[in-house]
């Protein structure tokens, strides 16, 4: 048996649970402390019954200090901002249309050196190494971290591994250097925003996983359990992920939610109503994962490319509000059950949701929690194949990559499973594909 | 509109995103070329059909390739620029107007940004009046205008002039250069004398496309209803408004098919659509009978907000109108008819005469 403990650090409340394999065992609530979310994390756990506390593993947690850095525009670091795609990608420059006051919170510096790679490697163009050598030394002592966004360095990421190399020669040995390649979707510009925020977000989040790491020994758990964070798909990382893409821990509490609601519910695919003290948030479970928003999302007034749960927000006093949203959401009418959960769903009656097989599970009002513990790690990656025949190597080749990034994120590398979503075929370029793989996988043991 | 200035940039290609019929590619990244290239190089004159003289040199220009593309390779706005000057030096002589092949989606906002970086007039007018997927799949080609001497550039610098024995061949050989430069290229082609115009463009698109992105924003800011607003200024009818129940995709033929099902709502509650696309909206069946096929305009857009919805961005419960506007009537000639009507896609269906 496998114990794990979730928990969900709210901004007003923080819960903890208890889970063992896939049974709740334990729920608690305590009112979270302002500014301290180790603090707030540590007074939860505490109250979980200590005897089967001590057989937990892993620690799997949920913290919202990165969405709150980026709304509130606190705790950022100053970023140098380097782009590898030369004079083909200079008209749109970095930080475009980002809200004045975010870019000046963020920016220590921008650079377009000439580079970057291709659908094929004749596409693409050798790296700039002066450029980038002297974007360091200008930046050195001044950029607290670097962002690097290649064109097309989700497929060959190696020019920006070679940048990161520079720059930590040029401006030192420990300034983080994100790299766009790892969030692996194709959008050059909402890639680079995105990761221009994972390094505005390091060194809080750094501090944060620092914090974490040193409060783990006192918190009563099996000795050496590991501690993983939930992010915004719904799936797990490691702290050391973490501190290489925080963004990726943007918008984690809705898919916990939606994934902890499905667990306790038992079931795989569901309408699921978060409901709050003033808003409730709708969502869908598909086969075990948050569904997904159509591309298009904003963090900050940032256009980005993470692919975060598709959500409707609305009043959550206004049940007609949520019975239309609950019915959008559905895939067809009246197929899947309807789960209510949060710490108002009780403020909800049955007849406010006509037609709908509503559910109600025990332990509700801490989904989030549950949902923290009971995910896998995760990961993905996904390619543009230009030639049909070319599709069986490439389709192996992206489940490997997919599985790869799983194991990098914390993943037990002998249980990753990989599945492949639906081939897309790319508009107006007959006869290529979008593939795309998702991996999870129970943390690595101890 | 007699400049087109970064202050109905927005507008234009909210329209021009409506009528490309859920294709052509998301205006976006093609908009802030524009808008760059206007910032660097001024306003854009814009020319009725009428207002070009006869022995005018009309060159339209456009990219070619995937959009997905597009949006990782950002071009830098100077690539049209490239194919055009390479285009001149072949007719060796100079272009004296710049016109989109296509209004819908990003194909709209490319010559905005040529015309203003070469500082040309561009004519209010294109080659479909809609959006198609290939080079040949224009009006000018029924009046007997070659789309070759056709020359195309990447985004390095490099060029070539295609001149191929007929329309069809210009294509195949353009895309088959594509996909070799990376899936993204630039392509001017299809050159008009001024006097030819009025046979081979649909007049005053671009007016269309500005009018209604404005009527759509407008209708959305005074909380009117802007589906009903695009379907006034496309003088269109609604087909249907309801919510995406089934996706589905696949490939058969050498074709990459699409199919939607949108079950009605409100007054519509109890009926069905089935929506056939590829790159773009191409078949409208209601309750088992087609209501609207291509070359027609096949338009769906989000029942709330008006923006339109394009053939990727359809998926499971989004809330959507569908609507139907008549195309150019030279499109339902048998020529037309053979370029872009239902069999070209592959489907056993004949062209249905619009409101019929």
């Amino acid at each position: 048996m496998t114990v794990t403990v979730g928990v969900d650090v709210g901004p007003t409340s923080t819960d903890a649970v208890l889970l063992d394999d896939t049974r709740p065992v334990a729920a608690v609530k305590v009112p979270s402390r302002p500014g301290d979310a180790i603090g707030s994390l540590a007074a939860a756990v505490e109250e979980l019954p200590a005897d089967v506390r001590a057989r937990a593993v892993t620690l799997a947690v949920g913290l919202r200090v990165a969405a709150r850095a980026v709304t509130e525009r606190s705790g950022l670091a100053q970023v140098g901002v380097l782009r590898i795609g030369g004079a083909a990608a200079d008209t749109v420059r970095p930080l475009f249309g980002w809200p004045d006051e975010l870019r000046a919170a963020v920016c220590a510096g921008v650079a377009n050196v000439a580079g970057g790679s291709g659908l094929a490697p004749l596409d693409g163009a050798p790296l700039d190494e002066a450029a980038v050598a002297a974007f360091g030394a200008e930046l050195a002592g001044r950029a607290e971290a670097f962002a690097v966004s290649s064109v097309f360095s989700p497929a060959d990421g190696a020019q920006e591994r070679a940048a990161a190399r520079i720059l930590r020669e040029r401006a030192g040995q420990d300034v983080p250097v994100l790299l766009s390649g790892e969030i692996g979707a194709l959008g050059l510009i909402q890639r680079e925003n995105a990761t221009v925020l994972d390094a505005a977000l390091c060194v809080l989040v750094a501090r944060v996983a620092d914090e974490l790491t040193a409060a783990l020994p006192g918190l009563g758990l099996a000795p050496g359990a590991g501690v993983l964070v939930t992010r915004h798909d719904g799936t797990l990382m490691s702290l050391d992920y973490l501190r290489r893409q925080p963004g990726l821990s943007l918008g984690s509490g809705p898919a916990c939610t939606l994934r902890g609601a499905g667990l306790l519910a038992g079931v795989g695919d569901a309408v699921v109503v978060d409901v709050g003290e003033r808003r409730a948030r709708v969502g869908v479970l598909s086969g075990g994962y948050p569904r997904e928003a159509a591309p298009g999302e904003h963090i900050g007034g940032v256009p980005v490319i993470l692919r975060f749960p598709d959500l409707l927000t609305v009043d959550a006093a206004a049940h007609r509000d949520i019975a239309e949203a609950a019915d959008r959401m559905q895939p067809a009418a009246g197929r899947l059950p309807v789960v209510l959960v949060g710490g108002g769903a009780h403020r909800v009656p049955d007849a406010a949701l006509p037609g709908c097989d509503v559910v109600r599970p025990e332990h509700g009002d801490v989904a989030g929690a549950f949902g923290a513990a009971a995910s896998p790690v995760g990961g993905s990656c996904e390619r543009i194949v230009r030639r049909p025949d070319a599709l069986d190597a490439v389709r192996d080749e992206v489940r490997e990559l997919a599985r790869a990034s799983a194991v990098r994120a914390g993943a037990d590398p002998r249980r990753v499973r990989t599945v492949l979503d639906p081939e897309e075929y790319v508009p107006y370029l007959p006869g290529a594909v979008l593939l795309r793989a998702r991996a999870s996988g129970p943390p690595a043991p101890l | 509109m007699r400049e087109i200035t970064l202050d109905n940039l927005d507008d234009i290609a909210r329209g021009a995103g409506i009528l490309g019929t859920g294709g052509g590619g998301d205006p976006y990244i093609g908009k802030l070329l524009a808008r760059e290239a206007i910032r660097r190089n001024g306003p854009v004159r814009v020319v009725d059909i009428d207002e070009v003289p006869a022995d005018a040199t009309v060159v339209p220009v456009s990219g070619m390739g995937a959009p997905t593309v597009l949006l990782e390779r950002v071009p830098n706005g100077g690539e049209e620029l490239a194919a055009l000057r390479a285009l001149e030096k072949h007719l060796g002589r100079p272009a004296t107007h710049i016109a989109p092949i296509e209004v819908g989606g990003v194909n709209s906002m490319l010559p905005i940004a040529c015309a203003a970086e070469a500082g040309l007039p561009i004519v209010d007018g294109d080659a479909m009046g809609r959006a198609f997927p290939e080079a040949q799949m224009v009006l000018p080609g029924l009046i007997g205008v070659s789309n070759s001497p056709m020359a195309l550039a990447d985004d390095k610098g490099s060029t070539i002039i295609v001149e191929a024995v007929d329309n069809h061949a210009a294509e195949a050989i353009a895309r088959a250069v594509c996909v070799e430069l990376g899936c993204q290229i630039s392509c001017a082609d299809t050159v008009l004398r001024g006097d030819q115009l009025a046979d081979g463009l649909v007049p005053a698109t671009l007016t269309l496309a500005e009018n209604l992105g404005a009527a759509v924003r407008a209708a959305r800011a005074e909380h009117s209803d802007p589906v009903a607003a695009a379907v006034t200024m496309l003088d269109g009818v609604p087909l249907l408004t309801g919510k995406v129940v089934d996706v589905s995709r696949r490939t058969e033929g050498g074709f990459a098919r699409g199919r939607a099902r949108i079950e009605g709502t409100g007054a519509d509650t109890g009926r069905v659509l089935e929506l056939d696309f590829q790159n773009e909206h191409l078949l409208a069946t209601r309750d088992g009978v087609t209501v609207a096929t291509t070359p027609d305009l096949i338009c769906v857009l989000d029942s709330e907000t008006g923006e339109p919805v394009t053939t990727e961005g359809l998926r499971y419960g989004l809330r959507v109108s569908v609507l139907a506007a008549r195309c150019d009537p030279r499109w339902t000639s048998p020529g037309g008819l053979a370029l872009a009507g239902p069999r070209y896609f592959g489907y056993e269906t004949d062209y249905l005469p619009f409101g019929s």
